[in-house]
């Protein structure tokens, strides 16, 4: 017996929106983004939940741009070996980053994707904006 | 290298969102080549001719002591030649498509108490960051935007900048010991000068000697610099004459900030992670609160529609004729030119019936015939209109006036627009940045807003005050391309204008890179000579030929306000000042355009100052001289403000008021009048009014003004910039 299947359920939703959020420069020109609620997202997500993701990035982003002893060391060593040791070492950022991008695909697993919802990396962006795409919600005329 | 950019010519026409096609242009290879050569070439004659003496005589210290200096010099330049300074990749399609049309050409942000202004990239397809700056040279929005180094044919930005001023003091350091122990050398050899090694070591301590008086200075400059917590953009466009710089925090954590900091990301060329997340519905729903539900029942669904009913009114006006991707046709040229004398029944139709910001086009006439905008002119205006209905209109001085410029509201990205002033800042904006003389942009009269000025700091990295100079025709807040690139030339504050769109805005000319020139002669003398004569009708100056072409003095601003960067506020108030003089006399004036002019044109600076002497005879000179025409920049705000202060009293104060609030910085508390404005600035921005007394754009003494030509402008020890304009 084939197994059939509706259209629909093999394709992937539609984008309904794309809401963006933006830096937050209060504070000058660090990393930071905004943690005001869109309104788009009132029917989609708890304003709670949002708000967390976004003061989890933006303490992370904080934590890439300290100046502390780490990135003082990594200033130094790099100095010394004229450059070079960036051909083979990641820099504190970056190290940082990956653990922002993580930390989204995470959010995006639990969270976001449950609710039609996808976190796009900032970095992407140029670290301007977080991206949240909206996905149409379907399930109702999905006549299964 | 990553210092290509696509050459102005053709590069940036019609570009779209993709990488224009860049033009090989050797010549912008000269000066690097150039350095390079002198570097590794003097050093190395050094090194066979000079060092094996030195290290018999004294010790073998001394040439690996060299050596490790010029290798430390070597791999400096080389990150600075070769690291991307953060470039910000291009946005995407969807990011803007709500701005489209009808969003504001610049939004206001609040850092640390001062509001600072940022641009539509119509290149780059968003706001630009603090600090950012568009380079011509290169085609990109660098992040922190130092400025473009011809040596080293890049960009200097966030990413590497520190490399850059690694580079300066060891090379500094490399010169001093090569001079030094050449000198001991020939000292040494006094009898034997005639012989080869002598003779090399002598050229190689000339061009050493050569080399370091324009090397330290810019050394010396950049230390201030850093200290300060300042970019040489910012420096030199005067956007912290008054002091206050929301982005310094001490000059320690300044220093260690350059120095400690960990390398930032690149943007561009990063690979992207795989979307690995399914999305499938049934999507989970949050459960509404009981508010909410209520809130829901009673909302009538009002507030969506606010959002798509601002955008559509207006869409609908503007759709007609912006939706192509022509540039609006520049405004009839009576209307071109709101704030001049003119006729009065124009002017007073002017005035009555538009929006108190005349709609300002920042294109080139190159581009543009002026008989194209007439139509754009007026439907921005009325989109103006329909769109200030929303917002109360932030703006300082034109409360009575423009709700029309209110920006978008915050609604849009829930960034802190001020409101009008956004709208209005927008064409002024362009203006600005249109300008660059050739470039004529429309709606010159940009003038007056630096968009450094005072506090508010409206950043326009691109020389709003270009927009000064050309009549264009005003683009009523349309963003119009021609303007985006302009190079610094005039950092006039785009604030003038009244409202641009992005949509206009988005013809980008680009022209003309960023260099100290432009950015040390914002406004051209010209333009503050024009300014100066106040509106007196008969002012092209040669460098604008914009102005010429419009034959009309678009900006004329009072000449005070001429010096250097200007506060939009300041400038308005002169503007005011002066309609109240000029309505007397002639009816024509209209000024918030002239607002604009005037303020921010730096005043031609004496040629050859050198920008670091420049800069310290400025900051103290500024402040006691004052501006250098009779009414006094900081003298005419403070007279300006009680006037001010009230409601605008005629339409053309209307006007200039309205504009006022619209360049300027945006102040959270917009008080109605420029007086208040100019409190405002004042206790924000620190004593804002010096601020454009002054400043000259130092270095730029060499300007050509060109209409359309490239300006070379004198940097710190000579260094030359050029600017495309």
């Amino acid at each position: 017996m084939a197994e059939t299947h509706s259209l629909q359920d093999l394709q992937q939703p539609g984008v309904s929106s794309k809401v963006f959020v933006q830096r937050d420069y209060s504070s000058g020109t660090i990393c930071k983004f905004q943690t005001k609620f869109p309104s788009d997202l009132e029917s989609r997500l708890d304003k709670q939940q949002f708000e967390e993701t976004i003061q989890t990035l933006n303490n992370l982003y904080a934590e890439a741009e300290k100046l502390g002893g780490k990135s003082y060391l990594e200033g130094c060593l790099a100095c010394l070996t004229a450059y070079t040791i960036f051909l083979c070492m990641e820099t504190h950022y970056e190290k940082v980053l990956k653990k922002i991008t993580r930390y989204i695909k995470d959010q995006n697993e639990k969270i976001y994707a449950p609710r039609g919802l996808l976190l796009t990396d900032p970095i992407e962006r140029g670290l301007r904006v977080v991206e949240i795409t909206i996905f149409e919600d379907r399930s109702v005329g999905s006549g299964r | 290298m990553p210092g290509f950019s696509s050459g102005g010519v053709g590069g940036g026409v019609g570009g779209p969102a993709s990488a224009p096609p860049r033009s090989f242009r050797p010549s912008r290879y000269v000066p690097v080549s150039a350095a390079a050569l002198f570097l590794v070439g003097s050093t190395s004659l050094f090194f066979c001719f000079t060092c094996p003496w030195l290290s018999d005589f004294f010790s073998a210290v001394i040439p690996i002591y060299i050596a490790v200096i010029f290798l430390f010099t070597l791999a400096n330049f080389c990150m600075a030649t070769f690291m991307d300074p953060g470039v910000f990749p291009r946005a995407e399609e969807d990011e803007d498509k709500e701005d489209d049309f009808r969003a504001p050409l610049y939004k206001t942000v609040e850092i640390k108490g001062i509001q600072v202004r940022m641009k539509w990239c119509s290149t780059c397809r968003f706001y630009r960051p603090p600090r950012c700056s568009h380079c011509s040279v290169c085609d990109n929005c660098v992040e922190d935007f130092d400025h473009h180094c011809p040596w080293v044919n890049n960009c200097i930005g966030r990413r590497n900048y520190r490399y850059f001023f690694l580079f300066l003091i060891s090379l500094t350091t490399h010169i001093i010991d090569v001079f030094g122990f050449g000198l001991v050398y020939v000292l040494h050899h006094r009898q034997q000068l005639d012989t080869p090694h002598a003779a090399v070591t002598m050229a190689v301590m000339c061009v050493a000697g050569l080399f370091f008086v324009p090397v330290a200075g810019l050394t010396g400059f950049h230390m201030v610099l850093v200290a300060r917590g300042r970019t040489t953009n910012e420096q030199v466009t005067g956007k912290f004459r008054g002091g206050v710089n929301p982005f310094t925090n001490g000059c320690m954590r300044n220093i260690s900030h350059v120095l400690c900091s960990s390398q930032a990301p690149r943007y561009v060329g990063r690979l992207r992670s795989p979307k690995s997340v399914e999305i499938q519905p049934p999507f989970l729903i949050p459960a509404l609160t009981e508010a909410q539900l209520e809130a829901k029942v009673l909302d009538n669904g009002i507030q969506n529609d606010r959002h798509s009913a601002r955008s559509k009114s207006s869409l609908d006006q503007i759709e007609s004729q912006s939706a192509d991707a022509e540039p609006p046709p520049p405004p009839k040229p009576e209307m071109r030119y709101p704030g001049l004398p003119r006729a009065d029944t124009e002017e007073s139709s002017l005035l009555t019936e538009a929006p108190p910001t005349p709609s300002m086009y920042k294109y080139r006439p190159a581009y543009n015939s002026p008989g194209r905008n007439h139509t754009a002119l007026t439907h921005p205006n009325k989109m103006i209109r329909v769109e200030s209905l929303d917002s109360p209109s932030p703006s300082i001085v034109h409360s009575s006036r423009q709700p029309s410029y209110r920006s978008e509201p915050s609604s849009l990205d829930g960034t802190t627009v001020v409101g009008g002033g956004v709208g209005a800042r927008r064409g002024v904006g362009e203006r600005g940045e249109g300008p660059g003389g050739p470039g004529g942009t429309t709606g010159g009269v940009l003038g007056g807003m630096s968009g450094y000025s005072l506090t508010g700091r409206s950043y326009t990295s691109y020389p709003s005050s270009l927009v000064l100079s050309m009549g264009g025709s005003h683009s009523s807040s349309m963003r119009s391309a021609h303007a985006a690139h302009n190079p610094l030339a005039t950092l006039q504050s785009e604030g003038t204008t009244d409202t641009s769109y992005k949509s206009l805005a988005n013809q980008t000319p680009r022209n003309g890179s960023l260099s100290y020139d432009s950015l040390l002669t914002p406004s051209e003398s010209p333009e503050f000579e024009s300014a100066a004569h106040e509106l007196s009708p008969h002012k092209p100056h040669a460098p604008f030929p914009s102005v010429n072409r419009t034959g009309q003095l678009e900006m004329v601003s009072p000449s005070s306000p001429l010096q250097g960067y200007m506060s939009p506020f300041l400038s308005a108030q002169l503007a005011q000042q002066r309609e109240g003089q000029l309505l007397q006399g002639s009816a024509t004036f209209s000024s918030p355009h002239r607002a604009y002019l005037r303020a921010v044109s730096p005043p031609p600076s004496s040629a050859g100052l050198p920008e670091a002497q420049y800069l310290l005879q400025h900051n103290q000179d500024s402040s006691s001289r004052g501006p250098r025409n009779p009414s006094s920049s900081s003298p005419g705000a403070r007279s300006l403000e009680p006037p001010v202060s009230p409601p605008p009293r005629g339409l053309s104060l209307g006007k200039s008021q309205t504009y006022i609030g619209e360049t300027g910085p945006q102040h959270k508390p917009r008080p109605a009048g420029g007086g208040s404005v100019l409190g405002g600035a004042g206790a924000g921005g620190g004593q804002q009014a010096p601020q454009f007394t002054s400043r000259p754009v130092l270095a730029n003494h060499t300007t050509s003004k060109p209409g359309g030509g490239v300006k070379k402008v004198t940097g710190v020890g000579g260094t030359t910039y050029e600017i495309s304009v």
